[in-house]
């Protein structure tokens, strides 16, 4: 009864199902460490890792057997690239406007930190200019204690 | 009556007494007269009554199954769960707003009920009353949560399946929520405090709220972690996803103001920073929610878009030019005095400050990269996680230096109990580090297990100072444990916090370096080796339940007992959702998806199985900065202003 129910089913959703007569092929970790830093091209914002929409499927089958061809990692992610353009990479190349993004914790740490050393300088100047010396103490002392 | 109307009623009544309200602020700000500040607190209870009713109205709407109305014909169906049904009047956007209106209106009533000091009392209430008009604006005018349809269907397609997959919807958007609100309150005390001129005070007044607001925002990001790792099914808890950004951004600047706002309190420095780190940080909360709706930027939380994205970048621009426009002022009429020495409590503090708003700005231009390259060069670029990865692993790890050493260190220098602290902390980071890279761990992993034990340490030599300062004044041991832990709640609580982010650290450095994930397709019966796991596919079976079909795999694994992950098919979706089974453990979670079975005769599936060790202490972790964040906050409101009168004397 219940294998009924379930062929039933699997009726149904063949149809939700992408068509695949075949089942996805095996994988190892090497292949999801490398979709991790490719985006997918057809998702809102997800890596070829994470999505599970057949784009990404076949990226990761593409990529388990470039390496079983013996490739190598940079030459799988070069072979992304041609397709798609350097936008399917996750971690944009060095190079170019890139840096920018590269030098972002340099630049935030220089400028902010510039900012706070400004600031510092400038209240310890008026600190200084409102010290009063040691004759000053004393005269003032001696004012205080004749009054 | 029904839903609808006494919705729209509420609205416009909302709308009103908000308004009445917000001028009542104005009149006493410039008549200087108390007497409409108690006017004004009248209006804005009975805005938040108003808020209330509407929020009632909606829920009465979902409950009911009453699809007159827009909203619900659009996300709500009869066969959903009745707590989906609850928290389908935050799973779109125009109840969204509305629940963000109710706790805007919630907060300003609970702040207005603090406000004594008649100087800023106006000016705090106006600009709360200010923002809640925002909303109440939004609603009516733009996004209104009670819109009519003209042929109400019977049935509609209910939330989305990837929210409604797991019970933290109904947690996770409130506690975010929250934390968005609850740092309107800072920032109004803020905008107050720099037009009232009254520089130095509102940084203790509003402590309080800033730990809250914090607290909420930290248990959200945590929570939303918690929740993407049991539903997106890929085993992973952040993925540097622009919306997951936007909700760090806040929180980072949040970090940045909480820590340079404790010199201010102490020394009276840094009150033009202070002013900054706040506008920006509430800024931010809206910058968040500016990117999910507008669609200017592809995310997975992308569920709604609509016409609000270009109103929420006016209130957007307007927050910045009402925050940096008092700034200007006050940076011309402030003139802080002191020298600063940076080996010291206030020297690191400043450090982290710098780090945190560092991380933030790294955040924002990373989430907008892509689209300055795109307007600049036509080009192309995506950035993600293995670049925010790259970049703050290093940023971090000064930010656990900079963490262990600072709460040793006393204000003004530093002394000779930090400086032996300082050296034992130093030899177990060289220690631990040198133990893991034996174990055969990366420079990365042991640099982090060194950073712990630093940390660790640090914590130790904290509490041995606390105490034997105790001991000191002739308690004994017990005696002087339980002083230190009972009367210095905020550095208890601030140590408790530190530890749980060190905790983080180490799990995230573990949980990223040391994954595993493998996917093997396997016969019913078929017993294969994993990602190093014996696992045996017993049986795949299917089950109706109602408003979806499962497709569920019963996968014994190794060690762990028989697994059972899950495709979710709903009617309104095309592809089916993973829904993951997870084995959480001490060292190891495994972690099991269905990747995809055989749609003919069910003889075969595939499953992914990711392994990733100490993920549970991330949670763990999340539960200690948590807990330590309620440590400080609970003994209420009130020592704020007991504490800024100390300090003022």
């Amino acid at each position: 009864m219940r294998r009924l129910v379930l062929l039933l089913l699997f009726a149904a959703l063949a149809l939700a199902q992408t068509p695949t007569g075949e089942p996805p092929p095996d994988l190892s970790p090497e292949v999801f460490r490398i979709a991790s830093e490719l985006r997918c091209p057809v998702c809102q914002g997800e890596s070829a890792a994470e999505s599970n929409a057949g784009v990404s499927q076949e990226m990761r089958r593409q990529i388990a057997e470039m390496l079983k061809e013996g490739k190598s990692e940079e030459a799988i992610k070069q072979y992304f690239v041609e397709r798609y353009g350097e936008w399917i990479l996750y971690a944009p190349p060095r190079r170019g406007i890139n840096w920018l993004l590269w030098l972002a914790p340099l630049i935030g740490l220089l400028v902010i930190g510039y900012g706070l050393w400004r600031y510092l300088k400038v209240a310890q100047a008026r600190e200084a200019e409102l010290a009063l010396s040691e004759e000053e103490l004393k005269a003032l002392e001696r004012r205080l204690e004749e009054e | 009556m029904t839903p609808g109307l006494l919705g729209n009623v509420a609205l416009v009544l909302g709308f009103v007494f908000t308004a009445l309200g917000l001028l009542l602020s104005l009149f006493a700000w410039w008549a200087k007269d108390a007497r409409y500040v108690e006017a004004a607190k009248r209006a804005a209870w009975l805005s938040f009554l108003a808020a209330l009713a509407a929020f009632f109205a909606l829920e009465w709407a979902l409950l009911t199954d009453d699809f007159s109305i827009a909203y619900t014909a659009k996300n709500h169906s009869t066969k959903s769960p009745t707590w989906v049904k609850f928290a389908t009047l935050w799973a779109a956007l125009e109840g969204s707003i509305l629940l963000w209106a109710t706790f805007q209106a919630l907060y300003t009533v609970l702040a207005a009920r603090k406000l004594k000091d008649y100087w800023m009392a106006p000016a705090v209430l106006g600009t709360l009353l200010g923002i809640e008009l925002f909303f109440f604006g939004v609603m009516l005018f733009v996004a209104n949560p009670f819109a009519p349809v003209p042929h109400p269907p019977s049935e509609g397609p209910g939330p989305n399946p990837l929210l409604q997959n797991h019970w933290m919807m109904a947690v996770h958007p409130v506690l975010m929520y929250l934390g968005f609100v609850g740092i309107s309150v800072p920032f109004a005390y803020a905008v107050a405090a720099m037009l009232a001129r009254r520089y130095q005070s509102w940084v203790a007044e509003t402590r309080w709220w800033t730990l809250v607001a914090f607290g909420f925002l930290t248990a959200a990001i945590f929570a939303g972690g918690w929740w993407s790792y049991e539903v997106l099914g890929w085993g992973g808890y952040w993925a540097w996803d622009p919306v997951e950004n936007a909700s760090f951004i806040p929180w980072l600047l949040l970090a940045a103001f909480l820590h340079t706002a404790l010199v201010q309190e102490r020394r009276g420095m840094f009150k033009t920073w202070n002013f900054a780190y706040i506008t920006l940080a509430y800024a931010a909360t809206v910058f968040g929610t500016f990117l999910t709706r507008s669609g200017v930027i592809q995310s997975v939380h992308a569920f709604v878009e609509g016409a609000v994205g270009p109103v929420f970048l006016g209130f957007l621009l307007a927050v910045l030019l009402v925050g940096f426009s008092l700034l200007s002022r006050v940076a011309s009429e402030v003139r802080d005095v002191g020298g600063l020495n940076l080996v010291s409590r206030e020297g690191l503090l400043l450090g982290a400050s710098l780090v945190f708003a560092t991380m933030a700005f790294v955040v924002v231009l990373g989430t907008l990269f892509p689209l300055i390259v795109e307007a600049a060069t036509g080009d192309k670029v995506s950035v993600g996680s293995p670049f925010f990865d790259a970049v703050f692993a290093p940023l971090g790890a000064v930010l656990l230096l900079l963490m262990g050493a600072g709460p040793l260190f006393p204000w003004g220098g530093i002394d000779a109990y930090a400086a032996r602290a300082l050296s034992l902390m130093a030899s177990a980071l060289a220690l631990a580090t040198a133990v893991a890279l034996l174990f055969g761990a990366g420079f990365g992993v042991a640099l982090g297990v060194g950073l712990f034990a630093y940390n660790l340490t640090a914590l130790l030599a904290q509490a041995g100072r606390g105490v034997s300062a105790w001991r000191k004044k002739g308690r004994g041991a017990l005696a002087a444990v339980l002083a230190y832990l009972t009367r210095a709640r905020r550095q208890v609580g601030a140590q408790l916090v530190h530890f749980g982010v060190a905790l983080a650290a180490l799990a995230i450095v573990f949980s990223q370096a040391y994954r595993v994930d493998a996917q093997k397709t396997l016969e019913i019966g078929e017993q294969a080796r994993i990602g190093g796991l014996e696992v045996r596919l017993l049986d795949l079976r299917a089950k109706d339940e109602g408003f979806r079909f499962a497709v569920i795999a019963d996968v014994e694994v190794e060690g762990v007992g028989v697994m059972h992950p899950r495709l979710h098919y709903y009617p309104t979706m095309n592809s089916p959702l993973a829904a993951p089974s997870v084995h959480y453990g001490l060292y190891n979670d495994d972690y099991l998806i269905l990747q995809a079975f055989d749609t003919e005769e069910g003889r075969w599936a595939t499953i992914r199985l990711v392994r990733t060790p100490l993920v549970l202490w991330l949670w763990i972790a999340g539960g200690i900065i948590l807990f330590g964040i309620l440590y400080i906050v609970f003994p209420g409101f009130s020592w704020g202003r007991k504490r800024a009168a100390e300090v003022a004397a």
